[in-house]
Formats: C-alpha cells, sequence, structure tokens
C-alpha cells in the first residue's frame, strides 16, 4: 500500500441509476417465504413458557392431539434425542441450546413444544390445549447480578453465569496513565434493543425421500445456514438445499433462524410432508432472534490538559440472554475500532458476557459497534466538558490524520484510508454550524432546551469474522470468502450469480453494476441469478457490511477473468500475443488495431473448438472466490486484523425540547459519509437514512425491557416504540469519498452506516440542552420522563 | 396472532343486534375494530360472537337534538372530524378529534367504540367526561343512561350493562356566550398513547370575564376525570390564576407508573397541559364575538 488511492471514474459505478430490486417490491411481486405454497403444507405454532426459568415436569399433548387437523405435538425431549445442539460460538460446551427447551426452560417465552396442524389457526388453537406442568426455579434478569456470587446459574450445568472474560492489553497502558495529566470514569448502558423486521422470521422444510434431500425456503440471513442446519439434523452437507431465490423482509442480523429451520427441518423428515413454521409478531419480539447488544460499559481515561487523549480502560458487560450462540462475538467486532477515529496510544479492554433469563442475543446492524461507538464519543464529550475544551475541538486534537494511513490502533487493525478532517469541515461549512448554533442560542433565550451533538465515528466493512479465533481460541477461522460467477451463454450475454439471500441490500444491482463496469456492458443487459445453496459458490451470506467489498470484488474478479479469456480467444484468432492485445467493451483490439468482435469470440468459445487456442475449454465462463483483503493470518498476541476497510461518518444534530414535557424534537440533522467509492448512491443513501431512524429508535425509544418478575414488558409494537415518520427529520447527506486502497474500485462498507454514530449524536444533542442543570442520563434510551424528572430534580436542589 | 375461534354476526337492525347481544353474554360488539381485533389476534379478548353493527344507518348518524348533539355509536371518527355540527356546536370534542389515532385508524375507529372500550388515554372519552356526555345504552328493551363519571370505572372496565348495546353518546351543545376549547396531549410518538391529555373549555362574558370553566385529565390514571376548576368564574384567566386553579384541581390527582413514563412526569406534564388548554380556551374564546 502506497499513498492514497485515485478516485474511480466509473461509466456505470457511483452514477445515478435506478436500484433494480425496486420496481417489484414496489409493485407487490416481491417473493416472500408466505407466498411459497407447496403442496400438503403442514403449519407450526409454537407453545411458550410462561416463567423465566421452571422445570418441565411433564408435557401432556393428549388434548391438542384429540383436536381435527392436529397431526403432532412435539417437546424438546424428543427432538433433543434426534438432532445436535445449535452452534455455539464459545468454547462453552455444558451450555447447550435446542429449538424447544430441554428439561427447563431459561426465559419466559421460550418454546417448549411445537404443534402441527393443517393450518396455522388450528395449531394456535391447538397450542392452547398443551398441558405444561413445570415447577418455578431461581432466575436472574439483570447482568451484574448475575456475575454475583452465589447468583442462579442459568445454566447450572457451566457452573456459572459468565461465558466469555477476556482482559486484553494493547499497548502501555498503565505508563500511559502515570503520565497523563488527568482522567476519568464514566458508565454508559446501551439498552436492550433491536432491528425490526418488517417480516417476521419464516422457513418453510421439505423432505424429499427419494433425492434424500431437505429443500428450505427460509428469510435467512445467516452465514453458514445451509451447513449448521445440516450439522443439527445430523444429515449429510449435500442432503440440504437452501433456495436463495427467496426475497427477505428486512433483517440487518436478526434473520437468523436457525433453531426454527432444525425444528422444522426434524418435523419436515418426521411426517414426510413440507412443514411451514412463520412466526408471528409475539413469537418473533418474545422469543425468535428479536434482541440485539445489551452492554454496559465502564471507561476509565487518561488525557492531557491540552486535549490529547492518551489511554483507555473499558470494561464492556454483555447480557447475552439465556444461551451462547453468536451473540457473544458482537463484544469482539468493535476492537477492530476500538478507538474510534482517534490516535488513542494504548487500550486495556476486558470483554464479559454473561448469562440471564432473558431472551438469546442474536446479531443486529453493527455487530455491537454502534453500542461501542456511543461508549467513545460519550467518553470524548465528557473529556471535553471535564477540561472545559470544545467538543469539536477535542475531537480534532486527537483525530488520526490523512497522511497516517494505512494506521495501526492498538489492537493491531490497520485503517486502510480516510481523511476524517476534510469529512467534518464539509459537514460544518455544508450543514451551516454557525447557523445551527445562533439557532440553538435562540431556542435558549425562548425558555427552550436546545443542544448540539456532534459524533465521528467508523464503520468496520468486510472482514474476517478474525474475533472468532480471537476470543474463541479452538476457532481456526481465517476467511470469510464470498464467491460469484460470471457465464457468457451462447448468445453472448451475460448473467452472473449471487450465492446467498438479499434482506434488502440491493445485491443484485452490485452485482449488475460492478459486472457491466468491468465487462463495458449496460448493467440492466445483465441478468443476476441466485441458485441453490448446492450449486454455489461458498459464501458466508450478507453480514458484516461486507458485500460492496466482498460479493463486488468476486464478481468484478470473475469479469476480469472473462476479459482474460476473451483476449486469449482474440489473440489467438488474430496471431498475436494476448500481452499485445487489448479488451474494450467486448471488442478485443490486436496490435495495429485489428479488432475481433464479441459475437467472433462467442462463437469460438461456443461452437467452434478448433479456432481455440491449444489447450483452452470451450465456453466462456469464470468463477471466482474473494478472499478478505488483508486477511492474511490468524490472531497473534491479542492482535487482529479485524476488517478491512473502514467507512467514517460524521453527525451533526440539532435537538430542542421544552423542558417540562421534554420531548426531544431534532430540528436539523447533518450527516458526512464517507464510505470510500459507492456504487449505487441510492443504495447508499437509503442505508444511512434508514440507520439514522434506526438509531433514533435506540436513542429514545425503543427498549426489550424486562420486569421484575422476568416478564418483557415490550413484546409488540404496543410498547415497542419504534420512530414513525413524524419521529424522523429531514436528514441532509453530506458525500466524501476517500477510496479503500484495497478493493476493486475503492468500496468499503455501508450498511451499519447511519446508525453507527446516530445515538451518540442524539444522546450528545440533549447533554448539550441539559448543561445548565448539569445532569447526565448515562442509559440509552433516554426517556421523556427521565429527562423532565432529571430537570425537576435538578431544579429542587438549586440547578441551575 | 390469529383469533381464537368464534361467529360472526352482522344484524340488519339495531333490535336484531340487541336480541343477538341478549342471547349471548360471551358476545361483543364490532364497531371500528381499531382496539378489538388486535386483542382478538393476541387472543386477550375471546368472544364467543362478533356483532357487527357497522353498516346499521340507525347508528351512523350526527343529530342535533334537544339538549345537545347526539352521536350514532357507529359514526366513525374521520366523520366526526368533519362534521360541521360538531365542530359548532361541541368544540372541545371537536379539539380532541384530531389527535385521536392516525387518519387509517380514524376511518374505522368509532366514536362508540372508544368510549365502550374505556381506555384511560382515549380523548373522545375524556372530551365526554369533561362535557358531562349522556352514555345511552338499549338493554332488556329498556334505554339506559350513564354519565362517563359513572360508566368509566378503571382502565378498559366500564358499567357497560351485560348484554347491551352502546347506542348513541349525547353530547351537551356549546354554552351562550363566548366559548373557547381546547385539547393538548403529550406522548413520546405522534398520536400514540398520551402521557397526559388534557381538555379546558371556558365562557367569557362580554367584557372578558369568565363565566364559566371546565377542566379535565386523561391518560395519567384509571379514568379520564373532570377536575374542579369553578373557582375560575369570575377572573379574567391571567396567568397567576389559571396557575393557582391547576394546582388546586391536580392536588390529589392519582398518576400512575410505567415503563413509558412516570407517575412524577404525568403530574408535571398534566398540570402544564392543563395550564395550556385553559388559556388557548381562553385566547379562542376571547377571539370569538360577542
Amino acid at each position: 500500500m502506497s499513498g492514497p488511492a485515485k478516485l474511480f471514474q466509473g461509466k456505470y459505478v457511483s452514477t445515478d441509476r435506478r436500484v433494480r430490486e425496486d420496481p417489484r417490491f414496489v409493485a407487490g411481486h416481491g417473493r416472500f417465504v408466505q407466498d411459497i405454497d407447496r403442496p400438503g403444507m403442514l403449519h407450526v405454532a409454537l407453545v411458550a413458557a410462561q416463567a423465566p426459568a421452571a422445570r418441565i415436569v411433564k408435557i401432556d399433548p393428549s388434548a391438542a392431539l384429540a383436536m381435527e387437523g392436529v397431526v403432532d405435538v412435539i417437546d424438546g425431549a424428543e427432538l433433543s434425542a434426534a438432532v445436535n445442539p445449535l452452534m455455539n460460538g464459545l468454547d462453552t460446551p455444558k451450555v447447550q441450546r435446542f429449538p424447544l427447551a430441554v428439561g427447563q426452560n431459561r426465559y419466559a417465552g421460550e418454546w417448549v413444544a411445537a404443534v402441527v396442524a393443517e393450518t396455522r389457526a388450528l395449531a394456535e388453537d391447538a397450542a392452547e390445549k398443551v398441558r405444561v406442568e413445570t415447577e418455578k426455579l431461581g432466575f436472574v434478569i439483570d447482568a451484574e447480578q448475575a456475575l454475583e456470587e452465589g447468583a442462579t446459574p442459568v445454566h447450572p450445568e457451566h457452573g456459572s453465569n459468565l461465558l466469555l472474560d477476556r482482559t486484553f492489553d494493547w499497548g502501555p497502558v498503565d505508563e500511559d496513565f502515570a503520565r497523563s495529566d488527568d482522567s476519568l470514569k464514566l458508565r454508559v448502558t446501551w439498552g436492550r434493543n433491536s432491528t425490526v423486521p418488517i417480516e417476521t422470521f419464516g422457513v418453510i422444510c421439505e423432505w424429499n425421500a427419494w433425492e434424500k434431500v431437505l429443500d428450505v425456503w427460509a428469510s435467512i440471513q445467516m452465514p453458514k445456514y445451509a451447513d449448521q442446519i445440516a450439522r443439527a439434523l445430523k444429515l449429510h452437507g449435500n442432503e440440504v438445499r437452501v433456495h436463495y431465490d427467496v426475497d427477505v423482509g428486512g433483517s440487518y442480523g436478526v434473520k437468523r433462524g436457525i433453531k426454527q429451520t432444525v425444528l422444522a427441518g426434524y418435523l419436515a423428515r418426521k411426517l414426510g410432508r413440507p412443514v411451514r413454521l412463520i412466526e408471528d409478531r409475539l413469537e418473533n419480539m418474545r422469543s425468535g432472534d428479536a434482541h440485539g447488544p445489551e452492554r454496559i460499559f465502564d471507561i476509565e481515561v487518561a488525557f492531557d490538559r491540552d486535549g490529547t487523549v492518551n489511554a483507555m480502560r473499558m470494561r464492556a458487560l454483555d447480557n447475552a440472554g439465556a444461551y451462547a450462540g453468536r451473540a457473544p462475538f458482537q463484544l469482539g467486532k468493535p476492537i477492530g475500532a476500538i478507538v474510534g477515529p482517534y490516535r488513542i496510544n494504548s487500550v486495556q479492554y476486558r470483554a464479559m458476557s454473561v448469562t440471564t433469563n432473558k431472551a438469546v442475543q442474536e446479531a443486529v446492524r453493527g455487530f455491537g459497534q454502534a453500542p461501542t461507538n456511543y461508549a467513545i464519543e460519550t467518553m470524548m464529550d465528557r473529556v471535553a466538558d471535564h477540561l472545559g475544551i470544545d467538543r469539536l475541538d477535542l475531537r480534532q486534537k486527537n483525530l488520526i490524520r490523512p497522511d497516517e494511513f494505512p494506521y495501526e490502533i492498538p489492537s493491531g487493525s490497520k485503517y486502510d484510508s480516510g481523511d476524517y478532517q476534510a469529512v467534518i469541515a464539509k459537514v460544518l461549512e455544508q450543514g451551516d454550524y454557525d447557523g445551527m448554533r445562533a439557532e440553538r442560542d435562540r431556542l435558549r433565550a425562548e425558555g427552550m432546551c436546545a443542544g448540539i451533538g456532534v459524533a465521528a465515528c467508523l464503520e468496520p466493512s468486510g472482514g474476517n469474522s478474525s474475533f472468532e479465533p480471537l476470543l474463541n481460541p479452538a476457532n481456526r477461522t481465517s476467511t470469510w470468502m464470498e464467491g460469484s460467477r460470471v457465464n457468457i451463454d451462447a448468445l453472448g450475454d451475460v448473467t452472473v450469480a449471487i450465492h446467498t439471500t438479499s434482506s434488502g441490500q440491493g445485491h443484485e444491482t452490485l452485482a449488475a453494476t460492478v459486472v457491466g463496469e468491468v465487462l463495458g456492458v449496460d448493467p440492466d443487459r445483465v441478468r443476476v441469478v441466485r441458485p441453490d445453496s448446492l450449486g454455489s459458490l461458498p459464501g458466508n451470506s450478507p453480514v458484516g457490511s461486507r458485500m460492496a467489498i466482498m460479493l463486488g470484488g468476486a464478481a468484478a474478479n470473475a469479469a476480469r477473468d472473462i476479459i482474460r479469456q476473451a483476449i486469449a480467444i482474440g489473440a489467438h484468432l488474430m496471431d498475436a500475443d494476448p500481452g499485445d492485445c487489448s479488451y474494450d467493451s467486448g471488442t478485443v483490439i490486436g496490435p495495429g488495431g485489428a479488432e475481433i468482435a464479441w459475437t467472433e469470440i462467442v462463437d469460438v468459445a461456443h461452437r467452434r473448438f478448433h479456432d481455440l487456442p491449444k489447450g483452452t475449454n470451450p465456453g466462456l465462463t469464470a468463477s471466482f472466490i474473494q478472499q478478505v483483503p488483508t486477511g492474511e493470518t490468524l490472531p497473534k498476541d491479542g492482535k487482529a486484523q479485524m476488517y478491512p476497510c473502514y467507512s467514517f461518518e460524521f453527525h451533526l444534530v440539532l435537538v430542542a425540547f421544552a423542558p417540562v414535557l421534554a420531548k426531544p424534537e431534532l430540528r436539523r440533522y447533518v450527516i458526512g459519509h464517507d464510505c470510500g467509492t459507492v456504487i449505487n448512491p441510492h443504495i447508499v443513501k437509503g442505508m444511512t437514512l434508514g440507520g439514522i431512524a434506526h438509531g433514533i429508535g435506540a436513542t429514545l425509544l425503543e427498549e426489550f425491557a424486562y420486569d421484575g418478575e422476568g416478564q418483557l414488558m415490550t413484546q409488540s409494537f404496543l410498547d415497542y416504540l419504534m420512530p414513525s415518520s413524524h419521529e424522523v427529520p429531514e436528514v441532509q447527506i453530506v458525500k466524501h469519498c476517500t477510496p479503500s486502497p484495497l478493493t476493486e474500485f475503492g468500496q468499503k462498507g455501508s450498511g451499519e452506516s447511519g446508525y453507527l454514530g446516530s445515538p451518540a449524536a442524539i444522546s450528545g444533542a440533549i447533554h448539550d440542552a441539559l448543561k445548565p442543570w448539569g445532569i447526565h442520563l448515562n442509559k440509552l434510551p433516554i426517556r421523556m420522563a427521565a429527562i423532565s424528572d432529571a430537570i425537576a430534580a435538578a431544579e429542587e436542589k438549586g440547578h441551575p | 396472532m390469529k383469533a381464537a375461534p368464534f361467529d360472526y354476526l352482522r344484524p340488519g337492525s339495531v333490535g336484531e343486534a340487541c336480541e343477538a347481544l341478549a342471547a349471548d353474554m360471551e358476545a361483543r360488539v364490532l364497531a371500528g375494530g381499531q382496539t378489538l381485533v388486535p386483542m382478538l389476534a393476541m387472543r386477550l379478548s375471546r368472544p364467543s360472537r362478533l356483532v357487527d353493527i357497522t353498516r346499521l344507518e340507525e347508528l351512523s348518524r350526527i343529530d342535533r337534538v334537544e339538549d345537545g348533539v347526539a352521536i350514532g355509536a357507529a359514526v366513525r371518527q374521520c366523520i366526526a372530524l368533519r362534521s360541521d355540527i360538531i365542530a359548532s356546536d361541541v368544540p372541545l370534542l371537536a379539539a380532541a378529534l384530531p389527535h385521536v389515532g392516525h387518519p387509517p385508524t380514524r376511518a374505522r375507529g368509532t366514536v362508540g367504540g372508544s368510549i365502550a372500550h374505556g381506555d384511560p388515554s382515549a380523548e373522545i372519552a375524556l372530551a365526554a367526561t369533561i362535557l358531562d356526555a349522556r352514555i345511552m345504552f338499549l338493554a332488556d328493551g329498556e334505554e339506559e343512561e350513564f354519565s362517563p363519571e359513572e360508566f368509566f370505572i378503571g382502565p378498559t372496565v366500564t358499567m357497560a350493562p351485560l348484554g347491551g348495546l352502546l347506542t348513541r353518546v349525547v353530547f351537551p351543545s356549546r354554552p351562550s356566550g363566548r366559548v373557547g376549547a381546547a385539547f393538548h396531549e403529550i406522548a413520546s410518538r405522534r398520536s400514540d398513547y398520551a402521557f397526559a391529555s388534557t381538555g379546558a373549555q371556558v365562557v367569557l362574558d362580554g367584557d372578558g370575564t369568565c363565566t364559566d370553566a371546565l377542566l379535565g385529565v386523561g391518560s395519567v390514571g384509571d379514568t379520564p376525570v373532570a377536575l374542579d376548576v369553578s373557582a375560575l368564574a369570575g377572573t379574567r384567566l391571567g396567568e397567576e390564576d389559571i396557575r393557582g386553579a391547576v394546582e388546586a384541581a391536580l392536588e390529589d390527582l392519582d398518576c400512575v407508573d410505567d415503563l413509558h413514563a412516570t407517575a412524577t412526569y404525568r403530574r408535571r406534564a398534566a398540570a402544564q397541559l392543563a395550564a395550556q388548554s385553559l388559556r388557548n380556551a381562553r385566547d379562542r374564546a376571547v377571539e370569538e364575538t360577542a
């Protein structure tokens, strides 16, 4: 790597082209699981546990089975005898998880039995008739209580509630603290929230006994889904066929679906009929894969009087819920950007994950990065407050400079490129920061609480899943590849294959644009197909903000291989050296300007073996499996190159509210966004706006909250409050492009943009507004009552 | 989220509807269904039979009657919102209606359904409570009348007679004089279940002195409540008058605490909104020509 990458000037990449998926969704012609009807299909409803923890004494299905149309009722005892436990990312073999509770349940709402009937309505009627006899057990809801000596273990066999406790020391932390002028401590808490897809999870499984294959149609976004199904159901890998041509109605992490699929797959094999399980909203929110990280951060930060931040100690305590799964890894991703965009010399990071009697934590947009960014940015605000330095000046003082890239942070990850100063300067200018400050002061003079919030943060993208071997040494993962195939048919038309489902990310547009760009073909003429998993190259699904980098890279490289083959054929026809020939939009150009047309090359490849260069196979097709750029080694000495590409975003927000009613209104919202070369601007814009709306929810409204009895209080949209169009303001997006030197066109990830910084910015704006009262509200979501009550309490004590 | 099995009946007349309800104590009336249908889907409500009154012409009228405006139980909220009769004769209800739900829910939700459900945060129920509307039932062939104060007894718990049918709600017409009404509420999202809601109506005489004032608070406790602000009569509704009256009126107000809003917040917000409602009502009354 040397010097900054050049801006990419494309014919199709970065141009204002429509998203090819949009028309079918807008017109109502998507094809979702609910739209797929298999002959003889059966339907599943679930019986949910009432208490947060209870021993299952007896399950009596007789009344349910006596109903007409009810086919089967199964419980965890039957299922666990037949299938393997679900994948556990950590090395905690006694924390076992099955799709239905075995012996005891571990959270309220956990599925204890499944009822199969001719219709879903019938299955729900019958589910009420299943009698579950239980004995209540002790339970624990709070992460800190779960850690205490003598706390009720969620998994008694495991011995404690601690799933993971790793401390990393990167750099001379103690020395840096000792040499710093000052330090401060803070605690912030990220509430349990999530992405909430408009479509709940759904799956259809069908066992074909003659072909010996399990067909699966699912609303899925899960890495290595087919492998996990085969392992759990004790099938060979090639006995599971996942159909990727199913539209997914939203995900951002939560369409994990593995327990549902193993359950439906088992039933389909047992009963010899297709089985469909589509969660209703209650099943989804209470016991599906709906809950994201819930994290307490304890931070100590050391700095000098001039604002230089030298070192940080961070303890992150994550409430994983009842089982391990993949959730604890969400403490790992942030290691790749643990200092944010700042030159912090040394870091101690303690990652702790505990079990509690709550629903299981699953992956959510950012995979743990959004909570960490909120913690880092709140820390920066506190340091600025403490020193009496302007928040922007403090950030400017500590930002990594554009001439320092590639920049290696203490945890071992190298940031590829960036120009944070340029993005911030653009936002302040185009967003009219001076005007915003004047507006804030005007509002304050009118008696309103008004504040400005800022947040600068990174979106690590396209990673190697290096947090797996870093947090679990038994795990030896060092690739997180993605494959693509480009095929030229006998008429010379181009088809590119995607080997995963998509949940709204526009991968068809991505693949067509990239292949069109490389081959010089109008992307609208490029066909995009999705073979099933048995016809697919290896891949890892659209997680970790990776597809522009990884699918984009695979498709571009496959297209380059097509060009290489075309040149070889053209050169042979011209009797020229391939090294002297070039390719331009289908035509091969020889020395002296001779041209071989695309039709001629296709004709040779498909029909005229005798005209092919010696040793060349017929046909014109190429597959490419893209390895993660920079993903060369396993983590070493607690350090890892976690992600290749780092997008940057800077938020600037003006919030106002009246002191008593305290309803925060977002008066202005400006975001500067640099994700390198943009493949399709509409997709990136949609991601960013949606991410900001998601962040507004996380900051002000959304929480999966449990009461003291261990019951989920927010299990429908009545209480789980998502921002509506009334609560989401107009957003001004300020664009900047610092290409990545590591990718095909300079692209980076953008699937998590907006969400990664908006909570910190909105919270910061509220705190700026609350400054006269000296109030800190350290837990998200920040509810109106908390603001108003805190102001009232402060005023009683004589503030301001 | 599928309803438990139930029968469905669409009667052709009020008489038929009453017969059906009297014959089956587990039957429920389906009016707009904006609350009932989600409750059915979550199996929180499990009626044996739904009696659908939405197409009964007799219950879909807004009429001026001797002592007020009678609103049929099946009058949809969007129709009430556009009613000239309500706008001119029941200004407080007119001020409350825009806060009810959203356009899609108002297109189906009914005035009668809102009253019958008895949600403490329902705007129409609060307006009815403040104005002391008359809630009319037909049960056993007899007309029964309830005042809001006796009708609303707890969160979604009412005195509705078993097997009875809510037929209409009679709102008293505006008093003579210069009348102003206002309605305010606060929630974390537009038109969500309010944390506090208030309505006020004042009457001014020719020189701007208050002759009557009404105030009520909803969403903070188990039922909407009318509060005594009669002390405002004789004042000119100055800032001090309003503050004192609101403080006294809210002194014994019971507020609930939940995940979304604390009791202390609800009380503080109710006080602020109550004063705001009285001020706005006053300003509107002042604008009316004597």
